[in-house]
């Protein structure tokens, strides 16, 4: 009997010391990026899908279950998941952890007046599409090595070990992306909304206009008129999209001047290829290296 | 009521000055009415007609991490009233369970604690003006919120207790003396609502509600004079409620939303020299579908039936009382929101008409309404 006992806490520890994290990403990059971090020692899931725009979600209690058998969830921040405080409410998790993943993040675009309605949908905090820039999702993956190393110091090392082999992945990849958009280097781009900048610097293209008026503004036609001219003035050889807005407007201005749109997702499992974050960046530049 | 008013924006305001230095979220929904009706014999008939615009100011805010409080301070009709005060213990509690306590929108159905102006049809369900009112089943009471163990969805039973002034308003109208009307007893509501998602784009909610309690005193509605000994009328509605919506994208979705309610009460009968109390059962249905296309534009369409005559007077054998005369409708929408729900315009056509069991006929009366509703301040993104 004595023997049973002693068998059964073995095992009861045993599955304890294996028992993973489960960790919730307010978006699909986000999860994705904890999932490369934790790897085996992580369960993970996420609430926005990636071809959902993350700006607006419905609140469904089905985002709630998931915050609610979650111990950590990763957000992006920079008041872009305005949804997330009323999902944690109703999950009613009192031990979930929250992590922004913006702390460490060189933000661009924070306004330094007074925003209102008036200049669209404002960003108060600056834009908060940084993951597009593989350096910052080196921070970012940072940010979630100290959330699970943490959470579970007796795996620091093979955190760690995950964490550096990402960062070595981007390091290699970002001679690869920088040969292929070279041919873009210092030229005009239209962007469909301001989600770009933070790729845009990085890899030194430059957006000219975008097709939404302002921020969250549907397109208008007076507005197309005046990206028409200006494409064909300026010669501009392509309006960058997300595959999530409707490409009516551009592919209207793509039948007035010849300019191509280029529609790709912006986070991973943004298309179903589309499974990790370097295949992101992969999809992204091989898109705009073909039409550009 | 002003004075009441003040009294309460300023309570709300230092309690949320004391507990934080970071200022609640604070929105202006302002709604604008314009109508004409054909109506036979109405003075109206075919006029343009103006309402008086009116506007709902929410103010909002977490407490502490552990709780929030709103206020929702309305402007209908050239008055001012306090729809909702309350607070809410979010988290901190055994059991997982949520507490709100206050003045506020019931959880009977889906519908009622949604307002009006995030509504796709401007009129309110017909059952819903018999059963509570035109305000809603609005009360003053507490509620606790359990979160059910089920895994695989979510499901959430609430059970309320109130001070019964929304079922005195029922029987005698907006300016009803709660104490003349019911005396001093409580009601009860409560919803179990459970949700299902079959997959990333469709999804269901469905409910039971239930609500019970006393209505009305008998000699509310007996002259002392006959000498009937006083009793309290009971009242039972009990409510199924669903909502399913389908959501393939950010530009379209589709929505089939209903509920019911059974009444169940005693009444007044029999003559004024021998009056008696009897129970009747009666009903109210609504079902709407409601689709969004290219973002910015829905379509939909509704049909109510209900018993009670919608306009009638309040008394022993109208509205919630009447089991013999119905009404019906059918309601059509063509909404348009030039930038999110920053602005929108409803333009709605309903068409009422009416069944009397003693064969009184009333024309059908035609409702053509085009409202304007802005929202001034931070959106809170949108409950399913």
């Amino acid at each position: 009997m004595k023997k049973y006992i002693i068998i059964f806490i073995i095992l009861i520890c045993s599955l304890q010391l294996q028992s993973q994290i489960n960790v919730v990403g307010t978006t699909t990059t986000v999860a994705s990026l904890a999932k490369i971090v934790g790897g085996e020692k992580v369960s993970v899931d996420y609430i926005c899908r990636g071809d959902q725009d993350p700006h607006f979600l419905e609140i469904l209690p089905s985002y709630m279950m998931k915050l609610r058998n979650a111990d950590i969830v990763f957000k992006i921040g920079m008041d872009l998941e305005k949804w997330l405080p009323q999902l944690i409410d109703g999950s009613r998790n009192d031990k979930l952890k929250l992590i922004d993943l913006s702390q460490e993040i060189s933000k661009k675009e924070v306004p330094t007046t007074k925003t209102d309605a008036s200049q669209g949908d404002v960003h108060p905090y600056g834009n908060p599409h940084y993951w597009l820039d593989p350096e910052n999702a080196k921070i970012m993956a940072e940010e979630i090595y100290s959330a699970f190393s943490s959470y579970s110091s007796n795996d620091d090392a093979y955190f760690k070990k995950n964490l550096d082999e990402f960062k070595k992945q981007i390091d290699s990849n970002m001679k690869e992306w920088a040969k292929k958009t070279s041919s873009l280097k210092q030229k005009n781009i239209i962007t469909f909304h301001k989600s770009w900048v933070y790729f845009t610097d990085r890899f030194q293209l430059k957006i000219v206009e975008n097709v939404e008026p302002k921020p969250g503004i549907p397109p208008t036609p007076s507005h197309d008129a005046s990206l028409i001219q200006l494409i064909k003035k300026d010669q501009i050889k392509i309006i960058l999209m997300e595959n999530y807005y409707s490409d009516s407007a551009p592919n209207h201005i793509s039948e007035a001047t010849g300019i191509s749109v280029v529609k790709v997702p912006i986070n991973v499992y943004g298309i179903e290829s589309v499974d990790s974050y370097i295949k992101l960046m992969d999809y992204i530049i091989n898109q705009i290296s073909k039409n550009g | 009521m002003s004075r009441k008013l003040v009294y309460y924006l300023l309570l709300f305001s230092s309690l949320t000055v004391a507990q934080s230095n970071i200022n609640p979220d604070i929105s202006l929904i302002g709604t604008f009415d314009t109508y004409t009706n054909f109506i036979k014999d109405s003075p109206d008939y075919g006029k343009l007609l103006f309402d008086i615009p009116s506007f709902e100011l929410y103010i909002e805010g977490y407490l502490n991490p552990y709780a929030r409080a709103a206020a929702n301070i309305a402007f209908e009709e050239g008055e001012f009233s306090a729809e909702e005060i309350y607070a809410q213990i979010l988290r901190g509690l055994p059991l997982d369970i949520q507490i709100k306590a206050g003045k506020y929108l019931l959880g009977f159905g889906k519908l009622n604690t949604v307002h009006p102006h995030a509504w796709p049809f401007v009129n309110r369900p017909l059952w819903q003006q018999i059963y509570f009112s035109g305000e809603g089943f609005n009360d003053i009471g507490l509620d606790v919120n359990f979160i059910l163990p089920t895994s695989d969805f979510y499901s959430t039973l609430d059970l309320g207790v109130y001070t019964g002034q929304s079922m005195a308003m029922n029987t005698a109208g907006e300016d009803a003396d709660a104490d003349e009307v019911r005396g001093n007893s409580l009601i009860f509501v409560g919803r179990l609502g459970s949700f299902f998602s079959f997959d990333d784009f469709n999804n269901l909610e469905v409910g039971l509600s239930s609500s019970f309690g006393n209505y009305a005193k008998s000699s509310f509605y007996i002259p002392d004079s006959v000498g009937f000994p006083e009793q309290m009328l009971k009242y039972y509605y009990g409510g199924f409620d669903f909502k399913y919506k389908y959501r393939p994208d950010s530009y379209t979705s589709l929505v089939l939303q209903g509920g019911t309610v059974l009444n169940y009460r005693d009444v007044i009968r029999g003559t004024e020299s021998e009056p008696a109390v009897e129970t009747i059962t009666t009903y109210g249905a609504f079902v709407y579908i409601d689709y969004q296309f290219f973002k910015i534009f829905t379509l939909g369409a509704k049909y109510d039936y209900t018993f009670g005559i919608i306009g009638d007077d309040y008394s022993a054998t109208t509205l919630s009382n009447d089991d013999q005369n119905k009404t019906s409708g059918i309601e059509v929408w063509f909404n348009y929101f030039p930038v999110e729900e920053t602005l929108a315009f409803k333009l709605s056509t309903q068409y009422l008409y009416f069944n009397f069991a003693d064969n009184i006929s009333k024309d059908g009366e035609t409702t053509v309404t085009l409202q304007m509703i802005f929202s001034l301040g931070p959106h809170k993104a949108h409950q399913f």
